[in-house]
């Protein structure tokens, strides 16, 4: 260790300190135990390690090297003009958060000001702000700023709880330190602004997509949506539950990628979604997209592709705008095939474009797979390709929920591809002789129910009257049943109909208490059941009330 | 008007024809309800209602009947109904016991003509 040169130790800013290296350079001596110091806080392997761990590593260097008590790091936070401790070890290692420095007070404070290092040699006689310097009993401190490029990003101190005399020598070496210390912090701050910047587009793009799917009876739906690996995209997909009991499909891709992209993606959401509200067919529902894209300013480009199923009749209607076609799978998963579909540019291209529509037919426990082409697409492979290792995949006997599964698992890579991807399939429940179903205590199910049931009636043979008698005794008893529901949260109640040698048994299931007819239009309700139906039960327990009713098919 | 049920109003001479379609239950037999009652002005003398064109009827829409029949009751005005036989909610209807208690002509012109009589 080098003695003090009183000569090159100028007193200047704050009481009891002293401002080194002015006027001239800081320098190590030669000798080796120095250039082994200089060796150890510059060592190239240094830069290597990630942020944490390189700060650990040097102030655990420095400590040793200068033989101090305590070595801290505080970062300037620039909007608030204050240096708040980042890492430390030692004495102040419990603390290493939370306290705050202004700039231009106090011993740190006035390191970062001056950008100068600053010795002090009794912390008794000298401006420190630091409460816990003082509360740890430390005498003497040596500080440096953290420059990159002449910017301030902070102060890197050390200190002794005896006293100590620190030279223009220690000064260098603690310079090193902050020299290697400095580039790391710049860096990883830039990082942290790019990855906040992007979880904020992951966010907003994920707020701009549905956070749910409508309770669709006779449907069974699901969907993915998987984030490009690096960048914000511009997929969307939504399932619309449309008037008159239709389900409405929809997915696109918005060229592009960042904030923009996200952006415009809800945009295109939205209005798709209220132009097919509206009732539009596919094809009508994307030219009034593709002109309502054109009237944004700085408009994009976008593929997208819109369906309409009608779940009780498997009627589809299709229309694409430049998307990729659709996977039907029939059969019961035995054979899957690309939707022939018509080309048409992708939205916002060009002007007056139309949109044909396509119609196919889904039967019962048929499943209709739409997507955009980050599941398909690999570099330097043809399309073709992605699109057959698609179909094939596709035809297996699966769910809605566990085909989306099975394409996103098998065709993109765990870590995330290198394009966002979303995925929409729905699958036409299939019909067997009993059937259970769990409906959200909503009169807006009733009219899903009902179709449900009707399609359910005409696969077991009933004939239209009597398809039309057990649905209004089954509407009677779902709506005593939503009548049940009281307070808040979702409420459900069951339904299950089973069909044995031409017997309909209907049960209607809730776990409210049956309200006795007080001669309004619930007692009508049960008149009207009895009336349409040859066999009325009703059990209450405490648990809930159960309503039975059996009907027999075929003539009388 | 509502996702499942419409109505079309029509003035013939005094009195309001008021032609329901659609699905009628209790998600949305308020609003038919009400959306009528709004048409009928002080100086019709009766309503038609049409219900030839709605494919589902329960007994919330039949309240709705109901209701509408007393409330013009008391403002003096009729209440007519127009049901075809073999339309969707005849049977419904037949089941509440509609057609022997409120009455149900066949036709819009033949509810008028009993109207005027």
């Amino acid at each position: 260790m080098a003695t003090p040169d009183p000569q090159s130790l100028v007193t200047t800013p704050g009481r009891g300190q002293v401002v080194l290296g002015i006027g001239d350079q800081l320098t190590v001596d030669g000798s080796a135990g120095q250039l082994e110091h200089v060796y150890r806080l510059a060592d190239p392997a240094l830069s290597e390690l990630a942020l944490e761990p390189l700060l650990n590593e040097l102030l655990t260097r420095a400590k040793d090297i200068l033989r101090v008590d305590t070595a801290a790091i505080l970062l300037l936070d620039d909007d608030a003009q204050e240096l708040v401790a980042r890492a430390a070890k030692g004495l102040e290692e419990e603390v290493e958060r939370g306290v705050r420095i202004p700039v231009g007070s106090g011993f740190a404070g006035r390191i970062a000001a001056g950008r100068r290092p600053i010795y002090i040699a009794d912390v008794d006689h000298a401006d420190v702000l630091n409460p816990i310097l003082r509360m740890k009993g430390v005498r003497s401190l040596l500080g440096v700023p953290l420059l990159v490029e002449g910017a301030i990003l902070g102060v890197l101190h050390v200190g002794t709880v005896t006293p100590r005399e620190f030279t223009n020598s220690d000064a260098a070496l603690l310079q090193l330190a902050a020299a290697q210390a400095a580039p790391a912090i710049d860096r990883a701050r830039l990082f942290d602004a790019l990855d906040r910047e992007h979880r904020n587009a992951v966010a907003l793009q994920r707020s701009l997509l549905p956070e749910r799917l409508p309770d669709l009876v006779g449907i069974d739906a699901a969907v993915r949506y998987l984030p490009a690996r690096d960048e914000v995209g511009g997929d969307w997909y939504d399932v619309i539950d449309l008037p008159g009991g239709l389900v409405g499909l929809a997915i696109g891709d918005v060229a592009g990628h960042g904030l923009r992209a996200a952006a415009l993606m809800g945009q295109l959401r939205t209005g798709l979604r209220a132009y097919a509200l509206e009732g539009h067919p596919p094809g009508e529902t994307l030219k009034r997209l593709d002109r309502m894209l054109q009237t944004i300013s700085g408009r994009g480009m976008a593929t997208a592709a819109y369906a309409v199923v009608d779940p009780v009749t498997g009627t589809l209607h299709y229309a694409s705008a430049g998307h990729p076609p659709p996977v039907l799978v029939r059969g019961g998963g035995r054979e899957a095939s690309l939707l022939d579909v018509s080309s048409a540019p992708p939205l916002g291209t060009l002007p007056f474009a139309a949109y044909r529509e396509v119609e196919a037919t889904l039967q019962a426990g048929d499943t209709i797979l739409l997507y955009t082409d980050g599941l398909i697409e690999r570099r330097r492979e043809p399309l073709t390709n992605g699109l057959e290792r698609l179909r094939a995949l596709a035809a297996v006997p699966a769910t809605a929920d566990q085909l989306c599964q099975l394409v996103t698992e098998r065709l993109v890579p765990a870590e995330g591809g290198e394009d966002d991807i979303a995925v929409v399939a729905l699958r036409i429940a299939p019909i067997e002789a009993a059937m259970r179903v769990r409906l959200a205590a909503d009169p807006q199910v009733l009219s899903q129910m009902r179709r449900m049931l009707g399609r359910w009636l005409q696969a077991q043979g009933a004939r239209p009257s009597e398809v039309a008698d057990i649905t209004l005794a089954c509407g009677e008893a779902c709506a005593n049943a939503i009548e049940h529901a009281y307070g808040p949260g979702a409420a459900y109640f069951e339904l299950e109909t089973v069909h044995e040698e031409g017997l309909v048994t209907v049960t209607v299931r809730d776990t409210g208490r049956w309200r006795s007819p007080r001669g309004g239009h619930r007692g009508r309700g049960l008149k009207m059941i009895a009336a349409a139906v040859d066999e009325l039960d009703l059990h209450t327990t405490d648990a809930g009330t159960e309503v039975v009713i059996r009907h027999r098919l075929g003539p009388r | 008007m509502t996702p499942y049920a419409d109505v079309h109003f029509e003035i013939i001479g005094r009195v309001v024809v008021a032609r329901l379609e659609g699905e009628i239950d209790m998600s949305n037999a308020g609003e038919v309800g009400a959306a009528i009652t709004g048409r009928v002005t002080s100086d019709a003398v009766a309503v038609v209602l049409d219900l030839g064109a709605v494919e589902y009827l329960d007994s919330a829409g039949i309240h709705v009947v109901f209701e509408l029949r007393e409330r013009l009751s008391r403002r003096g005005q009729e209440l007519r109904l127009v049901v075809p036989s073999g339309s969707p909610v005849a049977t419904a209807l037949h089941y509440a016991a509609v057609p022997r208690t409120v009455g149900a002509a066949e036709t819009v012109k033949a509810a008028i003509a009993d109207v005027e009589d």
